[in-house]
């Protein structure tokens, strides 16, 4: 007993200590800040140089001038370096593969963390053996990928040190405290990851097994803020703070990283990432399920892709709102960012984005209504999806509406103007949030069928819950489409308003239906157990889309965010004097998008054959989770 | 459920017969009109009463013993979209819009029919049947595809590579995006804070509010509100200006925008593209009202870049008007159609 005691408090210490050790980089690096280290002599020596003060370009705060102004750059080999190609096709290639590659290994440990603790807190042996191996599944699948991750973070840099030295020399000289911090929690997150994963056999069971999982907050939180950081430099870049007019950093660390979009960037990204892992991991479970040769392996897959698919997709539901409110900043930031965005040069890329997010909403409930065919009993919900295919294909037509008609002058001029009558309509945001409202509700509706597509309610008002059920949605149905359609008659700051409501209802359909439908199916009668493995290939295909157009999606909007800042390298403070400071045609960013893609896919598929070279055995005895009658996972039930 | 599928029967039947009459211009094509203003509900409603039509067309064949097979049921629903669009809805949606909505309805079609192992079956079993070619008709159906599909595809090849006179497709912005500020009459204007002066109460004071309060009720026909008639001789405020402004706008902008600001004015059909219909939701109604000076002081010759091909011949009426002008004839322009300016709380 004493023994197990000393180990606990061992443990426990040993933890505490570790935090402390990650911690003290950058308890070490805030004094530095706190004292305005990189102020300029002329500053500190008081009395000596008149102290010249700026107004904040955003915050109209005054502060004490302590830092150069940003580079007037000319085209030349001193600012623009460069090779017999586009600079800035270069950069944008290595940006984004590090980006993939930085999403995926923040998002996955943050499904391990939660696949991890469903399989401590769950009283079913097998069950929490399955959890167990799933979230080391999933951490080995990130760990060559971290790697990658880090030296593609360095050719990055090197690219910019290369191509861009003005731009990037001005950016850290005002970043240079929040860089170090960031190097430094990269240290910290790399030295969490390996001991959480090379721990893992050590710290199976009991106690132990809590720190390991304490050990995955701690590197959740490391990797969250790793991303909060880099995220303050692009949204510098978009929306400058805590500089003046001329660019001059006033002092205030915390109001260059604090600027009108970052919050809004942290919360779409977060959202995004999450999303964006699930669709990979996911879609490497479907490989590896099409590949597979025995049941055993085909049922393991499938409830891995299954899985992976639940926790991306619960991402993505309020994925569409974190955009809406990003936007929604954009406009309140600059007008005329917002109408380059969304209504001007860049309008036909948010088209594309918009079909793309259909895409992987169509894909996820083809997705669930493939899997509701392993289900005995779940058909008598198969005969009404073409109710909903209807209802989700008439919210994404809206959705995907263009203002901005692509057409020929002879269509225009039997248009009779600019303006049609019924697409017009659609074009605009009062019908797009219908639109999409719709499409997220109708999703949730297929998941609802899904968590009971094998069961019989067995609670004595199962037909009241229903009927509530059913008026439920139909009143949300009412409700998303009558506000959207109310959009037209009110101003329009009431109007953007509205989507709040909106997003009300599809989210109170999530809430109050999943937890109603839980109670009702609270020791339901089973028709038949889930079959795993016995679903159709056509639903793999499905999670490969999804994971596509995840990754061709994240390539857009990372394209459009950027471009949107059109000649400017850092918004109204640093001009872009480089030959290429122009937009590229919709054909050339669709191209290069593309080919990012690839050039990832294929890596990534490098990076699954790598960690299959390494297959190391469960950390548990056999290879749990036979298919048949295997208890359902607690994702989806 | 039998009579609700006959309702359903019925109406799919009356819907299939009413657009073949409208493509074989046997039955006037306003035979059931689109009301302007509530047309993109009309084409939704409507294309849920076919599904429910053809729902209950297919329960009705069925129970009759004539079901057709799910392939056809398929590709026929997919045509009727295809003709929907094309036939059905004026003015003409262009190709590039009907393109991508034939593509949705495609991919609706496909997950319809795939959605469970029986559908996908029954649908692809005429394919499978043409490939396998175990009877004779089958036999002759592939060598017709064998030789047709390349035909086909050549036929789409020459189509799209043969040179064609044209006019090419033009991608313009209808909403370029504004400058940071403009600078009219040696004055500079913030684009992102200025505001009308013009919209202000009968103290003489800004107030959004009490403007929205006085704009014609768009919902009902564009009828002037009680008590809120710009050309009462007593208004005064923000409905005086809204007069002045009316009397700017028909002395200069009526001949294009129309008298109803619906851009079909006198002049407007010498023009291509005919100038800005105000009354629809997508123009001014989502701007800010400082992007509308910004317009109208710089006209089309005063277009950014990204209004390429820049096809509008509207003055800079900053040569014309002064700026006091220019604000009113924006009062009169929200007030009479009825839309609010983009503002943020």
């Amino acid at each position: 007993m004493g023994l197990v005691a000393g180990k606990k408090l061992f443990s426990i210490m040993a933890l505490c200590a570790m935090i402390g050790l990650l911690l003290l980089p950058i308890a070490v690096s805030l004094p530095s800040l706190a004292m305005g280290a990189d102020a300029p002599d002329a500053v500190k020596k008081d009395g000596e140089a008149k102290v010249e003060k700026g107004r904040d370009v955003y915050y109209k705060t005054e502060g004490i001038v302590v830092g150069a102004p940003a580079p007037k750059t000319v085209d030349g080999p001193r600012d623009y370096p460069r090779y017999n190609f586009e600079s800035r096709v270069l950069l944008w290639f290595a940006n984004q593969q590090h980006l993939y590659y930085g999403s995926f290994v923040l998002a996955v440990p943050i499904f391990c963390m939660v696949i991890e603790f469903m399989g401590v807190v769950t009283k079913d042996k097998a069950m929490a053996k399955r959890y167990d191996q799933l979230a080391y599944d999933f951490i080995k699948i990130s760990l060559t990928a971290y790697s990658l991750t880090a030296i593609l973070g360095g050719i990055l840099i090197f690219t910019f040190l290369t191509l861009y030295p003005a731009f990037f020399g001005y950016l850290s000289s005002i970043f240079r405290p929040v860089m170090h911090i960031y190097a430094l929690m990269f240290v910290a997150e790399s030295g969490t990851l390996y001991i959480y994963y090379y721990g893992w056999d050590k710290m199976r069971e009991g106690f132990l097994k809590w720190i390991h999982l304490s050990l995955s907050v701690i590197l959740n939180v490391i990797g969250t803020l790793l991303m909060f950081l880099a995220n303050s430099w692009i949204g510098f870049m978009m929306s400058p703070a805590g500089v003046d007019e001329q660019g001059r950093y006033l002092g205030n660390i915390w109001h260059v990283i604090h600027t009108a979009l970052w919050n809004p960037l942290n919360l779409h990204r977060i959202l995004g990432n999450m999303a964006f892992g699930g669709g990979v991991v996911a879609a490497y479970a479907a490989y590896k399920f099409l590949a597979s040769k025995t049941d055993e392996d085909r049922a393991h897959y499938d409830w891995m892709g299954y899985i992976a698919m639940a926790l991306g997709v619960a991402f993505l539901i309020p994925l569409p709102f974190a955009g809406y409110w990003l936007m929604r900043e954009v406009y309140a930031y600059r007008q005329q960012m917002g109408i380059t965005l969304m209504g001007g040069l860049l309008a036909w890329l948010f088209i594309i984005q918009a079909t793309m997010i259909g895409i992987l909403f169509l894909s996820t409930n083809y997705y669930l209504w493939q899997a509701l065919g392993r289900m005995r009993g779940a058909e008598k919900y198969q005969r009404y999806i073409k109710y909903l295919v209807f209802v989700l294909c008439c919210g994404y037509l809206v959705f995907i509406t263009p203002h901005t008609i692509v057409m020929t002058p002879a269509e225009l001029k039997a248009m009779g103007g600019q303006q049609h009558p019924v697409l017009g309509n659609y074009g605009v945001m009062s019908a797009k949030n219908g639109g999409i409202n719709v499409i997220i509700t109708t999703t949730i509706l297929s998941f609802v069928w899904y968590m009971r597509g094998n069961k019989v309610s067995t609670v004595s008002w199962s037909k009241f819950g229903n009927i509530f059920m059913g008026i439920f949605f139909g009143c949300a149905y009412f409700n998303i489409i009558g506000l959207a359609v109310m959009g037209y008659y009110i101003p329009a700051n009431v109007r953007v308003g509205l989507s709040v409501p909106q997003v009300a209802t599809t989210l109170s359909c999530l809430f109050f239906m999943f937890a109603l439908n839980s109670f009702m199916m609270k020791g339901a009668k089973q028709m038949g157990p889930i079959e795993w493995g016995k679903i159709s290939a056509r639903s793999q295909y499905a999670l490969i889309m999804l994971a596509t157009a995840f990754t061709w999606m994240m390539g857009l909007m990372g394209y459009i965010r950027s471009s949107v800042r059109l000649f400017w390298h850092v918004n109204e403070i640093m001009r872009d004097n480089s030959p290429w400071a122009y937009t590229h045609t919709v054909g050339f960013a669709a191209n290069m998008i593309s080919f990012n893609v690839l050039f990832f896919w294929i890596s990534i598929l490098f990076v699954f054959w790598l960690g299959s070279l390494g297959i190391k055995k469960a950390p548990v005895e056999a290879k749990a989770g036979v298919p048949g009658g295997a208890p359902q996972p607690a994702g989806g039930h | 459920m039998k009579a609700l599928m006959s309702v359903g029967a019925l109406i799919g039947a009356i819907g299939i017969l009413l657009l073949a009459g409208m493509i074989l211009e046997i039955v006037p094509s306003n035979t059931v009109r689109l009301v302007e203003g509530y047309m993109p509900m009309q084409v939704l409603f409507e294309l849920t009463l076919f599904v429910a039509g053809f729902t209950g067309l297919s329960y009705m064949l069925g129970t009759m013993g004539m079901a057709l097979p799910r392939f056809w049921q398929g590709i026929s629903f997919w045509c009727f979209i295809l003709l929907y669009l094309k036939y059905r809805v004026y003015p003409p949606i262009p190709f590039s819009v009907r393109a991508m909505y034939g593509t949705v309805s495609l991919i609706a079609v496909f997950m319809w029919v795939s959605a469970n192992e029986e559908d996908w079956k029954k649908f692809k079993q005429p394919i499978m049947n043409v490939l396998d070619a175990q009877s004779g008709a089958n036999k002759m159906l592939r060598y017709a595809y064998l030789v047709l599909l390349p035909i086909l595809i050549g036929g789409f090849s020459y189509n799209a590579m043969v040179p064609k006179s044209e006019e090419p497709i033009e991608l313009r912005t209808v909403h370029p995006a504004p400058p940071a500020s403009t600078k009219v009459h040696g004055k500079t204007y913030t684009l992102q804070t200025s505001q009308n002066p013009y919209r202000v109460n009968l103290e003489g004071k800004f107030d959004q509010e009490y403007s929205n309060a006085n704009i014609v009720e768009q919902g009902m026909g564009r009828l002037m509100k009680p008590n809120a008639n710009p050309w009462d001789k007593d208004a005064q405020g923000y409905l005086k200006y809204v007069r002045e402004g009316g009397e700017i706008f028909f002395q200069n902008c009526h001949f294009c925008h129309g008298d109803n600001l619906n851009g079909r004015g006198l002049h407007a059909f010498a023009f291509n593209p005919i100038p800005a219909n105000f009354t629809d939701p997508g123009t001014i109604a989502q701007l800010q009202e400082t992007f509308i000076f910004w317009r109208v002081a710089k006209g089309g010759i005063g277009l950014p870049n990204e209004g390429f091909p820049w096809a509008s011949v509207m003055p800079p009426w900053e040569q014309h008007l002064t700026v006091d002008e220019i604000w009113k004839v924006i009062l009169f322009e929200y007030w009479h159609t009825g839309y609010y300016p983009r503002t943020w709380d």
